[in-house]
């Protein structure tokens, strides 16, 4: 059914057409290490030295005491202390803060009545992640600094112990690494695939392969042959500058991981040549490709948001899309470092799922144009 | 002998359009065939459909001996197409191109670099193997088309619009090549919109509005135009030399047409309607005009063509014929009747 040397034919001709297109190689090469460091660096979520200001109409030595404590903590950084804040919007617009923290006058004085005193925080809302992480630190850190300087040990009534499981360091690193590899393994071979096959049928040669003895399996087989590999390339280097520059190590069997990346990449190649025999324009295949992958994997697979706090409708498109089983696949061998007896399952719907998207494809491929 | 190819009622839909209405036509082995026709006559769904690359609505297509609809992977093998547009890869050698067609093809060790060299050669462009194909000049471009669809040896060749955007020069070589192709057995369909090239065929058929509006060689097209045909000239001293002729004006009266061709215009003469009916007229060969007969003509020329210089009998080449039969004041082949009345298609002064 499927010829060798043609299979070579065609594959060859496509290396030679990624390797003299420099912007595929940029893609290939360059985008996955530039999307790693983006990430790395912009999914960081530990908030540290959030400047504040402190209001403090009578800096007596305990109201000073507190607001030391709260410079100190990491958490906040004091970046200066007014008197009166008669107009606190102004403050925050001047001074760039993220919280005005306001003592009342006689702070120290109210402190040793019964009814005790008040503190006021104002936080900046327009970053609703940072607003959460302030208003949840506020008051502990508070409660804490005001009963140590008053000397008032905090009474134990319930001693919580977290121990945090396969992410202990919870480094954001781990998290993000094995998204990467759904996000960019699906992209480099649907994307790539797509365009590939919609240029042949662009620039009018496509024309000139099916009126030869090709055969369409042969056609499609070698064009995606390179790419699998391209893909593969691309799955070594995520897993390499996580390790040297993020730390992540394989927790699991790394052949596992292999063998499990290359099913994913060929349920992507299935998914990148459906597109490529609906569209006729390289542009149309790109903009389809980056619709059908890009998005739905960063949105829904549970890369970024659970799948679990999703409204049910996005959980059935969740599991229909490839990434979220991959996903499951490499948390589970990167961080837990289980073996195929836990991840049949998952492997099995990809494994599937590329059959049936594949079969479709070469139905669709058109012998005639 | 069975004909390369024998088209029978053949008829496509394209976006809604009837492309090709029942058409029927033998192509003989060998011959260097021309089609020819107005953008969207149908010459390009023809191909494609001789190329195996598009389904027939109706009708039959039997080409080398075999059925086209039922055989076509077979048939393939026996076909070379090149495309309307340059289809080979611009990012690839010259080399690397002929290389990868003869792998698809299946040629490989020895006959394939013998066939390479052969056909680096047949298209000149030995010095140029290792250029990146983008970078060829339009001609080069279509002389490495074609010998990348020669690669493979095929008993017949399909050349949709060859040398479209391609120099003079480029082109005659491009012919010449065909012709030697054509010596040496390989039967070539070939659609051109160009005249010259036109008459460089064995044999021609002129589609109009998916329909075939004449066919034969071209001398026997030329041997059928039925009027006296003269050219119009402005003086060589007029400030404006080059004449025109509203395509909406109607000709001077007896005469069938007025249209420009290359800075003169051409004004055929209507003659006898016995002699302007029928098949296969032949024009009379005088270029003796009776004075008075003469004189009546510069008269009516010159009221209608008031920069009119000089008239002149010339003898109709082949694109006088197509504005004739397209027109349709000059009609061919014994299966269309003869049409009675003259019909009222306006001068063909379009190009």
């Amino acid at each position: 059914m499927i010829a060798r040397g043609r299979l070579i034919s065609i594959a060859r001709k496509e290396m030679r057409h990624i390797f003299r297109d420099w912007q595929t190689l940029v893609v290939v090469l360059v985008m996955p290490v530039m999307m790693m460091f983006l990430y790395g660096y912009a999914l960081n979520a530990d908030a540290k030295e959030i400047p504040v200001l402190i209001e403090m109409p009578s800096p007596d030595p305990e109201t000073r005491a507190v607001a030391d404590k709260i410079d100190a903590s990491q958490l906040f950084a004091v970046r200066g202390v007014v008197a009166t804040a008669a107009d606190p919007a102004e403050l925050f617009k001047l001074h760039n803060i993220k919280a005005l923290i306001r003592f009342p006058p006689g702070f120290a004085r109210d402190l040793r009545r019964p009814g005790g005193t008040r503190v006021q925080v104002l936080i900046d809302g327009s970053d609703p992640n940072l607003g959460t992480i302030i208003r949840n630190a506020a008051e502990p850190l508070l409660l804490g600094a005001t009963l140590q300087v008053l000397g008032v040990e905090q009474p134990k009534v319930l001693d919580l112990r977290t121990l945090v499981l396969y992410n202990p360091e919870q480094s954001s690193a781990l998290f993000f690494v094995p998204g990467l590899m759904a996000v960019i393994l699906l992209m480099i071979s649907a994307l790539l695939t797509s365009v590939a096959i919609a240029r042949e049928k662009e620039l009018g040669t496509m024309g000139q392969l099916l009126v030869s003895p090709l055969r369409p399996l042969e056609i499609i087989v070698g064009k995606i042959i390179p790419y699998v590999f391209l893909a593969a390339v691309d799955g070594l280097l995520i897993m390499t500058v996580g390790r040297l520059a993020f730390g992540v190590k394989i927790a699991g069997n790394p052949w596992l991981l292999a063998t499990c990346s290359l099913v994913y990449i060929f349920t992507a190649l299935s998914i990148g040549l459906l597109i490529s025999t609906l569209v006729k324009r390289q542009q149309h295949a790109m903009f389809a490709a980056l619709g059908a992958t890009m998005m739905p994997t960063v949105l829904l697979s549970g890369f970024i948001f659970p799948v679990a706090s999703m409204p049910l409708q996005l959980q059935i498109v969740s599991h229909l899309i490839p990434a979220t089983y991959f996903l499951e696949i490499v948390r589970g061998i990167i961080l837990k470092g289980v073996g195929i007896h836990e991840l049949w399952r998952p492997l099995l719907i990809l494994s599937f799922e590329g059959m049936l998207l594949m079969a479709i494809a070469i139905r669709k491929f058109k012998v005639k144009l | 002998m069975e004909p390369a190819v024998r088209i029978a009622s053949l008829a496509k839909d394209h976006a809604g359009e009837r492309a090709l209405r029942g058409i029927s036509l033998d192509i003989p082995d060998p011959c260097l065939f021309g089609i020819i026709g107005a953008d969207g006559a149908g010459k390009s769904t023809l191909m494609n459909i001789l190329a195996t690359l598009t389904d027939a609505d109706s009708g039959s297509v039997r080409a080398l001996g075999r059925d086209l609809a039922e055989e076509f992977p077979a048939i393939r093998k026996d076909i070379g197409y090149m495309p309307q547009r340059f289809s080979l890869y611009q990012d690839l050698s010259v080399g690397e191109n002929l290389d990868f067609f003869a792998d698809i093809f299946g040629i490989s060790g020895k006959a394939k670099a013998d066939r390479m060299d052969h056909l680096l050669a047949f298209a000149g462009l030995q010095t140029f193997k290792n250029r990146r194909a983008g970078l060829l000049s339009g001609g080069m471009k279509q002389k490495l088309a074609l010998a990348c669809t020669l690669i493979h040896h095929p008993k017949l060749l399909l050349l949709d619009e060859p040398t479209v955007g391609v120099d003079p020069v480029a082109r005659r070589d491009f012919w010449s090549m065909l012709k030697s192709l054509r010596a040496d057995g390989i039967t070539l369909v070939v659609s051109t919109p160009y005249m010259d090239e036109a008459s460089l065929c064995d044999s021609l058929v002129l589609l109009h509005e998916g329909g075939i509006l004449a066919q034969g060689p071209p001398a026997q097209l030329v041997a059928a135009y039925p009027f006296d045909l003269f050219r119009v000239e402005a003086s060589p001293e007029a400030r404006v030399t080059t004449l025109n002729y509203p395509g909406s004006q109607e000709p001077p009266p007896g005469f069938a047409l007025v249209y420009p061709s290359g800075g003169s215009l051409h004004a055929a003469e209507s003659l006898t309607a016995s002699r302007r009916d029928g098949a296969a007229v032949t024009a009379e060969a005088t270029s003796e005009i009776p004075g008075v007969q003469s004189e009546d003509r510069f008269r009516r020329l010159r009221s209608a063509i008031p920069q009119a210089h000089t008239v002149t009998r010339i003898e109709p080449a082949l694109e006088d014929c197509f504005f004739a039969l397209l027109s349709g004041r000059m009609r061919m082949g014994p299966k269309l009747p003869p049409d009675p009345a003259p019909a009222e298609a306006p001068p063909g002064g379009e190009s």
